[in-house]
């Protein structure tokens, strides 16, 4: 039951992020760029949780969203050619999708997130230029360029719209989800962005450091309800199972 | 040269766009070495600063405060410069003001992530501005831009478009930043809503003015002027208004089918560059954008006389815009 709720509620969501940030010209040629699930999921935890959320926090979720859909759009950029018509609509794709989370802001106006979400954005970019060139060095290194990269947008909402207490569980839930799309075998960590493969044992070293951090984040969060604390352990399991 | 007399025309401002250009380069600090580097390289690269005048100039009807002027000039600024990264990506280009651009000297890769940390650097800055119109405007401004730039990957080497097309397009690219320069100006100095709509327009026409010169400039200047290949727009399948003057020419099609397969040679290039400044082309062009520049002048003219500086100058620069070489 309780299962089904949440899959229709991140649908939901999901379907708002496409439709705020359809273009015609774009759907036709480079078809609909995809949401994660996983990061919904995330970011609707305290909506899920039963906390009070509002049309303010609704909107800026979506904007969220399009923040990341962005982020998709330009990390798919080819390297050295992206010469073609679906190559450059993607460059363009993400510049309007970054355009679309503006509006969506500017509308409600939420002058702080604005503010606070700029500053992240630009962030993660630089944290992303830094990695794009070189490899973190170690495991801390590692954990903090991922944290940045894959939490940073989502955290920050959840600052700024009062939802800190779940920032170290998404921060910790979002940073071993990365390593999870990237590994096959936790023999190798491959980086989808710059496609080079990470160091293992600096991975594995950083997959046990989140899970530690992940656990106690869990038995902290007494907030939440038994069956959202299943689901995000659930999540991150088949992690972990490869690592044992 | 061109630049220096540009330069001379913004007079008494210069010291207020000082100020902006210092907090352009603050705004572009990075704690990534290549981020920074990247930016600092594209800034120092120069530019007209033709959006940060006219928000300077357009403040001057109202209650004009340098430090808020400052953040909606850097802002505007940094979009149009984000636009020019990643436009680079697009066009694949590997010259810009006669200086290596992002992707060419790193990659398309990095040039995304610099666009796109620039874009956010924009926001940061006109984060600080709480006024929602002002924000509503850059947005919509924004996504019309992108919209303008979709349309033109859509209507590339597409020989079917007609001239309303082309003005619409040119209309999104680049008008629509000058028109918001000065409304955005306007609107954060409390400007009298009338004479806000009058500097919106004026920027518009003299939005489009610039647009269309400077398609005309890609065929009449030399390599060496445009700091990149002269001809790039037909090279890009873009069809400019000159271009659509000519496209039904039996002499032209020729060398704008070459242009579009690829097989355009050096020589080609040279010999249908000339052949273009032949044709009334070019004139028909320039006429377009006298039409428009004197629309802009008829907005300017009707502006009241509060600030007879902000007024000449924005007519000495409108016919800068003109008849520039650059």
């Amino acid at each position: 039951m309780e299962t089904q709720k949440i899959k229709l509620h991140i649908e939901n969501y999901i379907g708002e992020v496409e439709k705020a940030i359809s273009e015609p010209i774009v759907d036709r040629d480079v078809g609909r760029i995809t949401i994660d699930p996983v990061k919904a999921f995330i970011l609707l935890l305290p909506m899920l949780n039963g906390e009070r959320w509002n049309n303010r926090f609704h909107t800026a979720s979506i904007a969220v969203g399009a923040v990341h859909a962005a982020f998709d759009a330009h990390d798919s950029i080819n390297v050295y050619d992206a010469t073609s018509k679906q190559q450059q609509l993607t460059v363009l794709s993400g510049d309007y999708f970054s355009g679309i989370h503006y509006r969506l802001l500017a509308s409600l106006p939420e002058f702080g997130f604005i503010r606070s979400l700029s500053e992240t954005i630009g962030q993660i970019n630089e944290t992303k230029t830094i990695f794009h060139d070189q490899l973190p060095d170690g495991p801390e290194n590692l954990i903090e360029t991922v944290r940045i990269i894959e939490a940073g947008c989502i955290t920050d909402f959840l600052y700024t719209f009062g939802f800190a207490q779940y920032v170290p569980l998404a921060s910790a839930a979002l940073s071993l989800l990365w390593f999870d799309e990237g590994s096959a075998d936790c023999n190798s960590i491959l980086d989808k962005r710059s496609r080079r493969t990470m160091n293992a044992a600096d991975a594995n070293h950083a997959i046990f450091q989140l899970h530690a951090e992940m656990q106690m984040a869990l038995e902290a969060a007494d907030y939440l309800q038994p069956f959202l604390q299943r689901k995000i352990r659930n999540l991150v399991t088949p992690l972990i199972g490869k690592l044992n | 040269m061109e630049k220096l007399k540009l330069l001379s025309l913004y007079g008494d401002f210069r010291k207020d766009l000082a100020y902006i250009e210092k907090e352009l380069e603050r705004s572009l600090n990075s704690s990534s070495p290549i981020i920074r580097q990247a930016s600092l390289h594209l800034l120092r690269a120069g530019g007209k600063r033709i959006r940060p005048i006219f928000v300077i100039l357009s403040s001057k009807f109202g209650n004009y405060s340098l430090e808020d002027v400052a953040k909606v000039a850097v802002s505007l600024e940094l979009v149009h410069m984000a636009s020019l990264v990643h436009d680079d990506v697009i066009d694949d280009s590997d010259m810009r003001r006669g200086l290596e651009t992002v992707r060419a000297r790193w990659d398309n890769r990095i040039a995304m992530y610099t666009g796109d940390f620039i874009f956010s650097r924009a926001l940061t800055s006109i984060g600080e501005i709480e006024i929602p119109a002002v924000h509503q405007l850059l947005a919509e401004t924004m996504l019309e831009i992108c919209k303008g730039e979709v349309i033109q990957i859509d209507h590339q080497r597409k020989t079917n478009q007609t001239i309303r097309d082309y003005l619409r397009r040119i209309k999104r690219k680049t008008a629509l930043l000058l028109s918001s320069s000065c409304e955005l100006g306007a609107l954060v100095s409390g400007a009298d809503p009338a004479n806000v709509k009058k500097l919106r327009r004026f920027g518009y026409f003299a939005g489009m003015a610039f647009q269309i010169v400077d398609d005309i400039l890609d065929i009449t200047s030399t390599d060496e002027e445009l700091g990149k290949p002269a001809g790039s727009d037909l090279l890009n399948g873009h069809l400019t208004l000159p271009i659509l003057y000519i496209k039904d020419d039996v002499n032209f099609q020729p060398y704008m089918k070459r242009s579009f397969d690829g097989t355009l040679t050096e020589s080609d290039r040279e010999e249908m560059l000339t052949y273009i400044r032949g044709t009334e082309a070019i004139q028909m062009a320039q006429a377009v954008s006298d039409l428009y520049l004197q629309k802009a002048m008829d907005e300017i003219s009707a502006l009241p006389d509060g600030d007879a500086n902000a007024k000449k100058a924005f007519m000495q620069i409108s016919a800068f815009i003109g008849r520039r070489k650059y």
